[in-house]
């Protein structure tokens, strides 16, 4: 349980300028406190990445303002019960995705640049970090602020997918019920959803069609009044085993959609983990190629080093040779002066001193 | 408030009721709502020691990042000027710290300052500020200013420590110095006193006192009642009201608030332990919640460069949110050991399953006709995906407790602890001894010269009378030989004498210990830890002095070492304190507060204790946490006077 003592600083702050009033201190301000504060204020450098970063803020906002005022609208789609003001026509819904999705972007791009600018010009470390910290918060915003669209072009987005699927469906079953009891058909149909509406209402305009060829049948077929009731029994149990088809196929399309949106939520993960590994990817790219540059160097600097090695090595040989000659020719010179009365041949260089 | 939707009592978690209020604080002191589509706030966090001391053990860098910290920093470093950021400060009211806000003010470093002390700050401290915030014309920048009450560290749900950096001032022997004077006492008093008082302010609850008489613990218990009665007779400025305390209120019961003095029971913090939770604060460096780990890397050859080997120092958190931790930190330690192999083969068979639909997956891909499969482990792939997550946490905890488990059983076996465990225990109940002390004192490779030395300690203390001075001069013999230090007894030698005098000597209770022997030593060797030589020894339960103190109290028994415990009732209009309670029932809820030290063995017992009861709820509390290596260093110092 915290206690606010703010009023008590203020009681201190008061008692501290009267005591400095009556002391004849000046503190730097006094009595022109105030107005040193607001002047103060002015030339304060106003941060110009914070007050940036705000206005990406407050647009952020305003798109999820924006799009929290028309959900229910959007949402409430399909009920032609609905009174004239929740309607939306799809234009319209198509009109505020395509707004919400350039806004999104353009926030996006903007926080990449804050961030690409941010780390300009500043040394200090803190103020880097604090920065880096404020565009993830951010950016976080914005992509909660997506999820809430995602989220209800989802919801459009299946239903559109549903429907289109029925009525897909629609012609098979038409041709195998042309046999049955139309009142079969249309006691069915309430039990699906109220979209089918639209696919229900084409049966009962076939029917008709077909009742009256089969009206006429039965004029017909009044002498064979004993086959009826058999005839009837095989529409029932065909009607019964129709019955179960349709059951069934509902049943396999039910899972199937229920695997679909599975597979969707996979999707989703993974891409979001790929995109992740991305950048960690490319960083490790460029590791492997510094890495590879790196010891393309070290290998030509060895052989290089060999080369000098074995370079060095030979003259240094040449040169104790050269050294080794240089004295024997020198011993030679000395021991033929030396005998210059006597005989002219040294031993090892022979014919050399002449 | 979060506090007063928590159902029953009043003592329920209390890292629970700071959280929120470190929470509402870090929002500038608004109530904390958890908004999805909220637009970020952002703010610095500056805190002094004592502030990260509180804080860390609570909140994690990430729980900080999600309340909109950007940059958490420490009073005293340098830090830049970082325009256009409200800045939270959380610091204690002391000298240096306000010099240095009066400088950050001058210096113009944030934009505005939210200013939190974690104890009440005095009047002309705050002038102080004032002054430095009109010199500066910064008078509106300082936004709001706050006491918080906070100053007191909360570790587990149902356990919190006075202080962790001055520990010094109230540390066992800052208080039982033969040299204190009344000043330095009064101080030492004051802090604990003021700790105490930001606990019950945070807990939102007026307790009732009792205490033993003739020791610290009567000390603190008389400043105590003074501050709790000053404060409620202040009927405007009174904390307790307000409706945090509507929990209270409506419980109408008041928790009953026992101090103790350590001098009752000098052994449990000697003894060797076998509990997980008290192991690794035994063994390894274990404080705020944070274990430090040193990992030698092997016996490696070093290479021709000749670099030095070098430790790897880690450092593992044990958080409320790891849930092998909740679950096993008072069970014996092998116990724990099977738990996490357990655990071991429970994640590998759930990774297994991740491996074998990824094989399956793979078949998927060639083979057409199997599409009626898909169906089947679409679903099984989904559910393994977002389990994933769970999965690699799982792993994580599971190499966190294999480490330290490992680290623990190291020493263990290196130091013999178990025999220790054991014989400790046979003497503290005072069954018949096996092997002779002597024996083991003098077994070159049983256990450091401390453990040694802890053991004679407990013997020493729990022997009825004092052996002889032929028998002493033995002991001491060998433990001289041995590599002790035998300044800690004679503390205790003084202690004994004194304690002879004030009371009859505190028994231990019953207690057998059951080694496993050979049959559960062949299950064992299936598992990891090879726990060869290790007893497989299983735990009684058995009361300490500290457990039965309390059970004395809080149940109205009556009994000759209690009854002359002092009460102090602060709602009570006039301050007599006779020992006589007027609540005659027994209490739901205890607070139990050591003053001179505690441990987690003394913990634990409590715990195990009120596990039994139904609707009763315990807090543990203690002036500083040692463990028995600090102990004994205090006990030398105390006996080198």
């Amino acid at each position: 349980m915290a206690v606010d003592i703010t009023l008590l600083f203020r009681a201190s702050v008061k008692t501290v300028k009267t005591r400095n009033k009556a002391l004849g201190v000046a503190v730097g301000g006094g009595v022109e406190g105030s107005r040193d504060e607001l002047f103060r204020r002015s030339p304060r450098p106003k941060d110009d990445f914070s007050s940036r970063a705000r206005e990406v803020i407050s647009h952020i906002g305003k798109l999820r303002d924006f799009l929290l005022e028309h959900r229910k609208n959007y949402i409430n789609a399909y009920s032609h019960v609905m009174s004239e003001y929740g309607r939306m026509t799809d234009t319209e819904r198509d009109q505020i995705d395509q707004d919400a999705q350039t806004f999104m972007r353009t926030c996006s791009e903007a926080i990449q640049q804050l961030r690409t600018q941010a780390h300009k010009g500043i040394h200090s470390q803190q103020v880097k970090e604090h920065r880096t910290a404020v565009l993830d918060f951010t950016e976080d915003y914005l992509k909660r602020v997506c999820k809430l669209y995602s989220e209800q072009r989802a919801i459009r987005v299946k239903r559109v997918v549903d429907k289109k699927r029925l009525s897909k469906l629609e012609p098979e079953p038409n041709t195998k019920t042309r046999e049955s009891m139309s009142s079969e058909k249309v006691s069915q149909s309430p039990s699906k959803d109220p979209e089918e509406k639209p696919v229900p209402e084409e049966y009962p305009e076939k029917v008709p069609v077909e009742a009256q060829p089969e009206l006429g049948s039965w004029g017909d077929g009044k002498g064979e009044d004993e086959l009826s009731p058999e005839e009837i029994q095989m529409f029932e149990q065909e009607n019964q085993r129709l019955i179960g088809e349709m059951n069934s196929l509902f049943d396999e399309v039910r899972q199937i959609e229920g695997k679909v949106v599975e597979i969707t939520r996979l999707q989703e993960i993974f891409t979001e983990k790929v995109l992740q590994q991305e950048a960690e990817i490319d960083n490790i790219h460029q590791l492997v190629v510094g890495a590879t540059e790196n010891i393309k160097e070290g290998n030509e600097d060895i052989r290089e080093a060999i080369k000098n090695n074995a370079g060095f090595r030979v003259w240094v040989l040449f040169f104790l040779v050269m050294c080794s000659f240089s004295l024997l020719f020198l011993d030679c010179r000395k021991n033929a002066v030396s005998r210059s009365s006597g005989q002219m041949t040294c031993a090892p260089c022979g014919f050399l001193c002449a | 408030m979060v506090g007063a939707k928590m159902a029953g009592a009043a003592a329920a978690s209390i890292r629970e009721r700071q959280t929120v209020a470190l929470k509402r604080m870090l929002n500038f002191n608004v109530p904390h709502v958890k908004n999805s589509t909220g637009e970020p706030v952002w703010k610095v966090l500056i805190y002094d020691r004592f502030g990260q001391d509180i804080i860390s053990p609570l909140l994690s860098v990430k729980e900080l990042r999600d309340m909109g910290i950007t940059l958490h920093l420490l009073l005293h470093s340098d830090r830049d000027p970082i325009p256009d950021v409200p800045a939270v400060y959380f610091i204690m009211p002391t000298e240096e710290n306000i010099d240095r806000i009066c400088q950050d003010l001058r210096n113009q470093l944030y934009e505005s300052y939210y200013l939190n002390f974690i104890s009440a700050i005095s009047r002309s401290k705050l002038e102080d500020i004032a002054n430095a915030a009109l010199a500066a014309s910064a008078v509106t920048q300082v936004a709001k200013v706050f006491d918080q009450y906070l100053n007191f560290i909360t570790l587990e749900d149902d356990m919190f420590v006075l202080c962790n950096q001055n520990k010094e001032l109230v540390s066992y022997r800052a208080i039982n110095r033969p040299d204190i004077t009344d000043t330095e006492m009064e101080t030492v008093m004051d802090t604990i006193v003021d700790s105490l008082f930001c606990f019950f302010v945070t807990l939102g609850a007026v307790p009732i006192i009792r205490c033993s008489r003739g020791t610290a613990a009567e000390m603190v218990a008389v400043k105590l009642d003074k501050k709790l009665r000053e404060n409620l007779r202040d009927a405007r400025n009174s904390l307790f009201t307000g409706d945090t305390l509507g929990a209270g209120q409506f419980s109408f019961q008041r928790p009953l608030l026992v101090l103790i003095d350590r001098n009752i029971d000098l052994a449990t913090p000697l003894h060797h332990t076998w509990t997980y939770q008290a192991l690794v604060h035994d063994v390894l460096d274990f404080h705020l919640n944070r274990v430090n780990l040193e990992e030698s890397s092997g016996m490696e050859n070093s290479p021709a460069g000749a670099r030095p080997k070098r430790k790897n120092k880690k450092s593992y958190d044990l958080t409320p949110v790891d849930k092998f931790w909740q679950k096993h930190k008072g069970s014996p330690f092998p116990e724990v050991a099977e738990s996490v192999q357990q655990e071991l083969e429970s994640y590998r068979a759930q990774e297994d399953e991740v491996k074998r639909l990824k094989s399956i997956m793979g078949l998927e891909g060639e083979d057409e006709g199997a599409i009626s499969m898909l169906s089947d482990n679409t679903a099984k792939l989904t559910s393994a995906v977002s389990s994933l997550p769970e999965l690699l946490e799982k792993k994580r905890l599971i190499d966190l407790h294999t480490n330290v488990a490992t680290a623990v059983l190291e020493h263990i076996k290196a130091r013999k602890l178990d025999v220790y465990f054991e014989y400790e225990e046979k003497i503290m109940s005072k069954t018949t001894l096996d092997k002779s002390l002597l024996d083991i004192i003098s077994d070159p490779d049983a256990g450091t010269p401390e453990d040694k030395m802890r053991l004679f300690l407990i013997y020493y203390i729990s022997a009825q009378q004092a052996p002889s001075e032929a028998d002493l001069e033995q002991y001491k013999k060998a433990l001289t030989d041995a590599g002790c230090n035998l300044n800690p007894l004679q503390y205790i030698k003084q202690w004994k004498a004194f304690a002879k005098m004030a009371s009859a000597p505190t028994s231990y209770g019953n207690t057998t210990t059951k080694p496993m022997g050979l049959l559960s030593r062949v299950m064992n060797t299936g598992s990891q830890f090879v726990m060869e030589g290790v007893k497989n020894l299983v735990l009684k339960q058995q009361n300490l002095p500290v457990t039965r103190i309390l059970d004395n109290l809080m149940e109205m028994k009556s009994n000759p070492e209690t009854d002359d415990y002092r009460y102090f009732d602060p709602k009570m209009l006039r301050g007599n304190d006779s020992s006589v309670p007027r609540n005659k029932n027994p209490f739901q809820e205890a607070i139990v507060f050591v003053v001179g030290g505690g441990n987690y063995i003394e913990y634990q017992n409590l715990v195990d204790y009120i596990k039994g009861k139904q609707g009763k709820h315990i807090l543990y509390g203690c002036s500083e946490l040692f463990n028995a290596t600090q102990f004994i260093k205090q006990l030398s110092q105390l006996g080198q006077k």
